[in-house]
């Protein structure tokens, strides 16, 4: 069953090189998706009953545990929206002849081998291949970044392929050093599982683990996009195309947090305490607050303003794996899920926004609620959400996670970050509920497709993520709450 | 045998500072492809002198070679043919300058690597000390050139750097884990390649400091 999502996703892309129809790409676009969401269930469903899915097959890479299934989720439960999304969306582009109508194409292969890495990064228990995986998510979403290919998406890709591959290449040197620590504890066949160097985490060499965890935090923390590492995140997040705007932000960061987190789980268990990844984690996570907050109250383009967002809850998510009690990282894996939900929605929403002003600049983009009506008001909910405004699901999380905080007596952090939470409050309101109101400037009625609005799968995909996150910010099902509680007891050991 | 190693591992720091010296993208490339064959003369040495013979180390010298060695400098050199343009100074400081500086990187990672016990066993370990500071030195390289292959040579011997650590430490990585990596390393240059080419049709240049657009 497990290989079914490995295998999907190859299928389609081989697919696509063979038929040549738009409906029919679409057709096979959204099918994929489909089998891939109907494979999740049944594979939550086991891992829900025995814990974790293993394979001997191909020399027992498969893995997949609490932990992997919660972000595994997220990966196909938004790619399963955004294609659907997509349909309308590219179908828009090419009528307003943003791209030529044989791009579809490759639009379609590049995204699906990106699914498709990010699948195998969050499937194997090698920490190698791990590594290989996330290394070619760069590589397959480069294109993507630079898809409309004029001298903005081009240069936002250069950054994006360089920074990244340069940063993830020393997430490589941590694993070396990773491997090296476990290097007299394990055995041939063992070398680099998950599993086996978290069991035998107390024989591992410290001082070599430090090691490897500071150049682990370093390469996975570029692609998740925390501070000092960051700059390549707005830039490609604000040049992509929409959908994968959406993708990149909800999906992306979370797999490479993802192993941020599993690397945490082996350090602590090694070093027997949280102080030496608590500080790092915590002072990155706090810089990354703070430069999102910078830079959000003084933007002027409603893309990036999201992108810098993104990073600000990245920062939120080291903080919380920082802090390491049973209570941050419940709330750390449940804000994870809550912020991909979310900033997936906002990026699809702005896409909407976007085809009908073709402009990304603030200051020209006025009276959303009046031009789009549905997807302003979506638009507009989600701000509220992404901001930490209840009954929404990020403000249940970023509460965990602030209580969390003082909990282990750091008043003066939580003071900090509730101030900095305030200041990017601030910014999110003082830039971007401007464009809902005032006159609306679209210009000469003829570029503005009047079909825009009556794109109904654009706006059911928008409405489904809106529900979702409005009903968990006030309950949270009990098969997630298990598969959270579970999780947490694999990252803490309980 | 260890000797044998050392000289290896000091011939492969050496050619990090020969490319450091470089002016031109051509003689770069040239470095580039000795350097990756002193690695797979380790990783091939490596493979006959272990205990038990390690074949998978055969092999990847074999691709190393296959790789490093014929397959990337060409394309290299096949992109740099194509966006060709007059020859212009490539570099921000100038060039004894840069080659003092990489030896302060040497020196720093020499005291970086001496503080951390289990690597060395008593006596400093040479060999990682030199690929640790072939890392830091392709690292440098890469901020100090302004043309975009000169970028691409930087990431490369990065990852060459990567590679002669695990093989030092550890006698290499799992070699799925290897291959992988091969595979990434293949990927990653054929996509740069490839916008070096769009970013001089769209710049007419291939200088990165042109990229300059996107702010704040």
């Amino acid at each position: 069953m497990g290989f079914v999502l490995l295998a999907a996703p190859i299928i389609a892309v081989l697919l696509f090189l063979f038929c040549s129809k738009r409906t029919l790409q679409h057709t096979v676009s959204v099918l994929t998706s489909t089998v891939l969401l109907i494979t999740a269930v049944f594979i939550t469903r086991g891992v829900l009953l025995w814990g974790k899915i293993e394979y001997q097959a191909l020399g027992g890479i498969f893995y997949v545990d609490s932990l992997s299934i919660i972000v595994l989720d997220i990966v196909l439960i938004i790619s399963f929206l955004v294609s659907i999304y997509s349909v309308s969306y590219m179908e828009n582009e090419i009528k307003n002849e943003k791209i030529a109508p044989g791009k579809l194409k490759i639009f379609y292969v590049l995204k699906y081998s990106f699914i498709f890495t990010m699948i195998l990064a969050l499937t194997v228990k090698n920490m190698g291949i791990m590594w290989i995986a996330i290394e070619a998510t760069t590589l397959a979403s480069a294109f993507l970044v630079s898809f409309y290919s004029n001298r903005y998406a081009l240069e936002a890709a250069w950054k994006y392929i360089i920074i990244c591959s340069v940063g993830i290449a020393l997430a490589l040197l941590g694993i070396i050093f990773l491997h090296l620590s476990s290097i007299e504890v394990l055995h041939g066949s063992q070398y680099l599982d998950w599993p086996a160097l978290c069991e035998n985490a107390k024989l591992l060499n410290p001082s070599v683990v430090r090691l490897a965890f500071i150049f682990i935090l370093v390469g996975f923390g570029t692609k998740a996009g925390l501070a000092p590492m960051h700059t390549w995140l707005p830039d490609a997040h604000s040049q992509a195309p929409s959908p994968v705007s959406a993708l990149l932000s909800g999906v992306l960061l979370n797999s490479a947090m993802y192993g941020i987190i599993r690397t945490v789980a082996i350090v602590n268990r090694n070093l027997g305490s949280n102080a030496y990844v608590g500080r790092l984690l915590i002072a990155v996570g706090v810089l990354s607050i703070a430069t999102a907050a910078i830079f959000i109250i003084t933007q002027r383009d409603y893309k990036r303003l999201l992108a810098y967002s993104s990073i600000e809850h990245m920062g939120i998510i080291a903080v919380a794996v920082g802090v390491f009690t049973p209570l941050s990282i419940f709330g750390a894996l449940l804000h994870m899920i809550n912020h991909s939900f979310t900033k997936s929605m906002l990026f699809l929403s702005s896409g909407r926004v976007l085809q009908k002003y073709s402009t990304k600049d603030i200051s020209k983009t006025k009276g959303v609620l009046r031009v789009i009506p549905i997807t302003g008001t979506a638009f507009l909910l989600g701000l509220f959400a992404i901001a930490g405004t209840p009954p929404f699901s990020v403000f249940a999380s970023k509460l965990n996670i602030a209580i969390s905080i003082f909990e282990i007596g750091g008043f003066w952090l939580g003071a900090i970050f509730l101030l900095l939470l305030a200041v990017v409050f601030v910014g999110i309101a003082l830039n971007l509920f401007r464009i809902f109101y005032g006159q609306d400037y679209v210009q000469d009625k003829k570029t503005s497709t009047p079909s825009a609005e009556s794109n109904f799968a654009g706006i059911a995909v928008i409405m489904v993520l809106l529900t979702i996150i409005s009903i968990t910010g006030i309950f949270i099902p009990y098969e997630l709450k298990e598969l959270v509680l579970n999780a947490q007891n694999i990252i803490i050991g309980s | 045998m260890f000797s044998y190693f050392d000289v290896l591992s000091v011939q492969i720091l050496f050619s990090s500072f020969i490319l450091m010296a470089n002016k031109r993208i051509k003689s770069y490339i040239k470095t580039f492809r000795i350097q990756s064959l002193l690695i797979a003369l380790t990783a091939g040495a490596m493979g006959f002198s272990l205990e038990k013979g390690r074949i998978d180390l055969l092999v990847v010298c074999l691709l190393i070679i296959v790789l490093k060695v014929i397959l990337i400098p060409n394309m290299l050199e096949k992109t740099y043919a194509s966006v060709e343009y007059i020859v212009e100074k490539d570099f921000i400081l100038n060039i004894p300058i840069l080659v003092i500086l990489s030896c302060a990187l040497v020196v720093f990672s020499y005291f970086s690597v001496s503080t951390i016990e289990g690597i060395n066993s008593g006596i400093i370990n040479a060999q990682i000390v030199n690929s640790m500071s072939v890392i830091l030195i392709g690292l440098f390289f890469m901020i100090s050139r302004k043309k975009a292959i000169g970028q691409i040579v930087g990431f490369l011997v990065v990852e060459n750097g990567l590679y002669v650590t695990a093989l030092f430490s550890t006698h290499g990585l799992p070699f799925i884990v290897d291959l992988g990596v091969f595979i990434d390393v293949l990927t990653a240059v054929v996509i740069m390649g490839f916008m070096v080419f769009n970013i001089s049709e769209k710049f007419d240049s291939i200088d990165i400091e042109k990229l300059n657009k996107l702010r704040g």
